[in-house]
């Protein structure tokens, strides 16, 4: 909201240089904006000085010596090459120490002989304007000594922020209000007395013969009717308080609630009473598809959940919101009817939202307008109407309803605010406060304060500790000590395990990357086609390619390797921890994962090759990974996939369900297709956690210590000729379970290895040779050869018998 | 006779010393102890000596053999140290760079978020954390922002329809999810699963409506911060925050609490910082920060009672510190993961 501060001086003493606003309403909760023009120079030690005379230099033709007042005992003595001025003049005088905006540095010096104590100003020099001609003659005779910066600080005009819950600071009298009560000056509100009569309908033979409310959206509504007004132009000054916060001036009705609005901050609307149909006007709730066209010329089609203010066939405004402009006051305007009205400040909001308008009225009722403030804006925009347009009065308000609230009172006692605030309190500065606010303040401690019903927001005593905050500040709190160091629990283990994986794939060579959460429908579509895209798709998305939120890190990882692919930045691995959404049995899932994708080499040109990237690195990547953040992986055994997006067919393996398993592992090359989607050039190689968060939670049952023997195991090998297709782990995971059976009560059989694969000469078609070893130890002796031999015979005989494997012969 | 095995001896040394492979050395150890060898030879010629000399000989020849022993054992240690280096390849220029472009490193907001963390951590702060989908209730209701309140206006919330369904984020009613629009819903989510007193910091991902600019990101990061206890005061919030942005930004900095509004908090503040060495931004009063007591009505929502608990809570921007901390004046450059952007923190700095 913007703010003139020449406007404000009308309800408030405020100092000469306004400037000071700048930090003094922010420390007051308004935030000021930062000022568009450019700040106004810096003028210290320049004042007004007056010339008392005015002789010719001894020493040179074009330099008089002057005697000039500054606000000092003595005079200055100050050597001057303009012309301009006599004495008498008011100009601007730049004494020692000052500093001219271009740099220039005021000094006592000699002019050819004669001491000069200063400078005598152009508007140039001082960046006031752009006169260079001469010295800069000041008009309105301004005291002398007055620092000159003083002069021209005027008329300026803030933007202000002011937060949601101080809807009585969207005016001018409003800001005067908390200026008043910084500079303990007294607010001063224009006086209107006109005592007219409340009637609940209006008396035959005016302007309106009805006036109805019929929804619970409007508690309170006035009417007052003025008839023969004279449309025109605003006068000057009106026009100039109404454009000095950017408004146009329209005509003298229309501005004067304009300047109503601006100056009280309640809105208030003015009909052309011709243009009322039935003399009727009906507060209600629009009719579905009702439509109305705005005053910015906008047709609008209105629905039930909206107030609009109609006459007896249509709707005139959208309450709270905007004018029709079928009963727009206009040139041809005679009879007026204006209206002050409270009105539900949900509704409005909501009503503004809905028709996506915002205006100056709709911003004041959705933040609360002071419903015992209805009369005084009336009536003052009435006086001026008066004054401006003529017209004549029908002298009664038509008022209907009740004020929707009035003054609170609330007690408080001081042990309460210095329990809050942490410091001892005065006991003289609570009541002060609060009274330099306007509220009532009776008794002591406790203290029984009345809030006026501006102040809706304020309820509670702890709402009067803020505003006594407000107003005394809290500078005083420094420097103290920081209690409690003690830790009452520790992180969450989620954090914890997140902070851990970026530890582990920092230190694997990985960059850490931060993508965004929101993605396209087009992306998911390509990238995880098998999961139903419309369960994580947002209502209200922004725009076309933020309209789901994520499933996957990975697309986020291949548009960074594209984006420094493409940048020739040399960037191989990269990662990213976050959350992701998936679709599931039970409803979406909110999961962490940990993804990591890289090229299989450095895109750059090396002096040396290294070895690139394959299946089973990544593989080791990912188990590494996964040591570290003391995770183990599901039960079961890698699935190759097939058609699951976006993994390359027969290059990529998933185990566990983040569904069902709460873990979900997948790792693997991107399907090449999508990579060059994302132009991303070579295949990418990447790993992907899904967890369940609960699943973190659990703490894990301490480790059993299992003891283990000291006497050295025999090695024994075997290889197994086997189908093409068959996992070798399948292979594997059968000749450790024979071999445990084997060895049963016997001896021990550490974890069989697979030590050489291979296929081709020598094997029928079809076939691969996977070769095993095992090694078997009893804890308690060394085995002889001959107990292992014939161990091995039966694990080989069993083999044969039990499983589909040959023997490798 | 003993001449002739000092003889061998010397010998020994001096053909080692041509000797370059094993299968050389092999060669000489068997023409000096080999069955035909020099000294195995010499030995035999004990037998053709009067017995008063044997004692004598046999005891040179047991030395001579020894140091033979010996001469071959440091022979066949220097030939297998050559061997090994021969398998270690040319020496190395040090100054020639590693062939693995792998160079990892952490994310400026990762780096950020640990130091904000690490701090508050010294004070009695662990990390809570909730999840970014929300709902309404927990994200606006709880924190003392019902439908009609002006603040939820300036909340511009991403929705999901109201028939989407989340297992794991729980709903208070029939209310929608949101992508949260600030971490503060963590502090409803904690205060109604943990009992207080409590002390924690929850930093993670927000979300507006928003669109992009320098900026304005469609997401962001925050840190809620939220203490729960008997007798909290404003004077406890001011020294923490002090002691939390001197930690960050360095001793010579001054602070202010501005008072501002957050449905959530009563009283409300935003916090100034203003100090030297921040860049343009150096010896100016900027915003860095909003807190306050957290509002009884909060306490009541969480069915805690406001008689007895009190608290303050905070938030914080991690895009904005980190701006601050180095200086970027462009938020999209967290999100673009340029390496030339990503390289210069990946020291964890």
């Amino acid at each position: 909201m913007k703010v003139n501060i020449e406007w404000l001086r009308e309800y408030v003493d405020l100092p000469d240089c306004a400037d000071e606003l700048v930090d003094v309403l922010p420390m007051l909760g308004i935030e000021v904006e930062e000022d568009e023009e450019e700040a106004s120079p810096q003028l210290d030690h320049v004042v007004v000085g007056e010339v008392l005379s005015k002789e010719q230099h001894p020493e040179a033709d074009r330099l008089s010596v002057c005697s000039v007042a500054v606000g000092s005992v003595e005079p200055a003595t100050i050597v001057c090459g303009a012309t301009n001025f006599s004495p008498g003049d008011r100009v601007p005088v730049a004494l020692p120490g000052a500093k001219l905006p271009g740099g220039f540095k005021i000094k006592k010096s000699k002019l050819r002989g004669v001491a000069s104590e200063g400078m005598m100003c152009s508007a140039k020099e001082l960046e006031l304007g752009d006169d260079e001609s001469g010295l800069f003659l000041l008009p309105d005779s301004p005291e002398i000594g007055t620092p000159v910066e003083r002069l021209f600080s005027q008329d300026k005009t803030l933007e202000l922020e002011v937060t949601a819950n101080r809807g009585d600071c969207l005016s001018h009298i409003g800001v005067a209000r908390e200026l008043a009560a910084h500079y303990e000056k007294d607010l001063k509100t224009p006086q209107v007395s006109l005592d007219l009569p409340e009637v609940d309908q209006p008396s035959a033979g005016g302007l309106i013969d009805q006036l109805v409310l019929e929804t619970e959206n409007c508690p309170y509504y006035k009417l007052y009717s003025i008839k023969g007004v004279q449309i025109g132009p605003s006068p000057d000054w009106l026009k100039k308080r109404l454009e000095s916060v950017g408004l146009r001036a329209i005509n003298n009705v229309v501005d004067v609630t304009n300047f109503v609005l601006l100056e009280t901050g309640q809105p208030l609307h003015a009909f052309d009473a011709a243009k009322i149909k039935g003399k009727a006007i009906r507060v209600r709730q629009a009719q579905e598809n009702e439509q109305i066209t705005t005053l910015d010329e906008v047709n609008r089609t209105l629905d039930p959940e909206m107030m609009v203010i109609a006459d007896a066939e249509r709707a005139l405004v959208v309450a709270g919101v905007m004018g029709s402009i079928d009963a727009e006051v206009d040139d041809s305007t005679a009879d007026i009817v204006l209206e002050s009205a409270w009105f539900q400040p949900g509704n409005v909001r909501a009503t503004s939202r809905r028709l996506g308008l915002h205006s100056d009225s709709s911003q004041r009722f959705s933040r609360n307008v002071d419903p015992q403030g209805l009369a005084y804006a009336a009536e003052r925009a009435i006086s001026l109407i008066l004054e401006i347009a003529g017209g004549e009065l029908i002298p009664e308000c038509v008022s209907v309803g009740s004020s929707p609230r009035g003054e609170r009172s609330i007690e408080v006692q001081k042990s309460f605010v210095e329990k809050t605030c942490g410091f001892t309190v005065d006991e003289a500065q609570l009541p002060n406060s609060w009274r330099r606010l306007g509220f009532e303040v009776s008794g002591n401690d406790p203290w029984t304060v009345t809030i006026p019903s501006f102040r809706w927001e304020v309820e509670r005593p702890i709402d009067l500790v803020e505003e006594f905050l407000r107003i005394h500040g809290t500078g005083a709190l420094t420097d103290s000590n920081v209690t409690s160091p003690a830790l009452l629990r520790e992180n969450d283990t989620t954090y914890d395990f997140c902070n851990r994986a970026i530890d582990n794939l920092v230190g694997q060579g990985f960059q850490e990357t931060c993508n965004y959460s929101l993605r396209s429908s087009e992306e998911i579509s390509s990238w995880l086609p098998q999961i139903e895209a419309e369960k994580i798709a947002l209502a209200n998305p922004l725009t076309s390619d933020h309209t789901h939120v994520r499933p996957s890190l990975l697309p986020g990882l291949a548009d960074v390797l594209a984006h420094n692919q493409k940048n020739l930045n040399d960037l191989q691995g990269v990662f990213e921890t976050g959350r992701v959404f998936r679709p599931g049995p039970r409803g979406n899932l909110e999961c962490i994962s940990v993804a990591f994708a890289t090229l299989p080499q450095s895109d750059s040109r090396q002096w040396k090759k290294g070895e690139p990237i394959d299946f089973f690195e990544i593989k080791a990547i990912l188990a590494r990974l996964m040591a570290a953040t003391g995770l183990s992986l599901p039960k079961g055994n890698w699935t190759t996939l097939e058609n699951e997006s976006p993994w390359q067919d027969g290059y990529s393996a998933a185990i566990g369900d983040c569904h069902r398993n709460k873990l979900q592992v997948t790792t693997g090359i991107i399907r090449l297709s999508l990579s060059k989607q994302k132009e991303v050039r070579g295949p990418i190689f990447a790993g992907e956690l899904l967890i369940d968060p609960v699943f973190l939670a659990k703490r894990k049952k301490a480790v059993s210590f299992k003891p283990f023997g000291s006497f050295p195991p025999a090695i024994k090998d075997l290889a197994l000729v086997v189908d093409n297709t068959e996992p070798a782990e399948v292979v594997r995971q059968a000749v450790e379970n024979v071999a445990v059976q084997v060895g049963s009560g016997a001896f021990e059989v550490d974890p069989v290895s697979i030590f050489d694969l291979f296929q081709g000469t020598g094997l029928p078609d079809g076939k691969k040779s996977v070769a095993c070893s095992m090694r078997l130890r009893a804890s308690d002796r060394t085995l002889s050869e001959k107990e292992v031999n014939r161990a091995f015979d039966s694990i080989v005989e069993k083999i044969q018998s039990e499983t589909p494997y040959e023997l490798r012969k | 006779m003993e001449n002739d095995l000092q003889a061998i001896v010397a010998q020994t040394e001096t053909s080692l010393k041509s000797v370059s492979s094993r299968a050389d050395w092999e060669q000489a150890k068997a023409s000096v102890l080999g069955p035909n060898g020099s000294l195995t030879l010499a030995a035999k010629g004990i037998g053709k000596l009067p017995n008063e000399e044997k004692p004598a000989f046999g005891q040179a020849l047991n030395q001579a053999k020894k140091q033979v022993e010996q001469l071959f054992a440091d022979s066949l240690c220097v030939l297998e140290e050559q061997a090994d280096l021969v398998s270690l390849g040319d020496r190395v220029d040090p100054t020639l760079p590693s062939t693995s472009s792998l160079n990892g490193g952490t994310h400026p907001l990762t780096n950020t978020r640990r130091k904000i963390v690490s701090i508050f951590r010294k004070i009695g702060f662990t990390v809570a954390e909730a999840t970014e989908v929300e709902t309404e209730w927990f994200c606006f209701d709880a924190l003392n922002t019902p439908e009609d309140h002006p603040a939820r206006d300036a909340q511009d919330t991403l929705f999901f329809p109201p028939d989407s369904q989340w297992s794991n984020v729980s709903r208070k009613g029939k209310e929608s999810h949101v992508l949260r629009t600030h971490t503060s819903s963590v502090q409803i989510r904690s205060l109604l699963r943990e009992s207080p007193p409590l002390r924690i910091i929850a930093p993670g991902r927000c979300f507006r409506r928003d669109t992009v600019d320098a900026t304005h990101s469609a997401n962001f990061h925050q840190t809620e911060g939220l203490y729960v206890d008997r007798n909290v005061t404003v004077k406890d919030l001011k020294s923490v925050l002090d002691y939390f942005l001197k930690e960050l930004f360095g001793d010579k900095l001054e602070t202010r609490l501005r008072p501002s509004f957050f449905p959530f908090t009563e009283p409300s503040f935003e916090v100034d910082l203003k100090g030297p060495n921040l860049g343009k931004l150096s010896d100016k009063w900027i915003e860095i920060m909003g807190c306050g007591m957290v509002d009884p009505r909060v306490f009541s929502l969480v069915d805690l009672d406001p008689e007895e608990w009190t608290g303050f809570a905070f938030g914080i921007g991690i895009e904005r510190v980190a701006m601050i901390l180095h200086g970027i004046d462009d938020i999209r450059h967290f999100y673009q993961n340029d390496q030339r952007f990503l390289s210069q923190f990946s020291n964890g700095a």
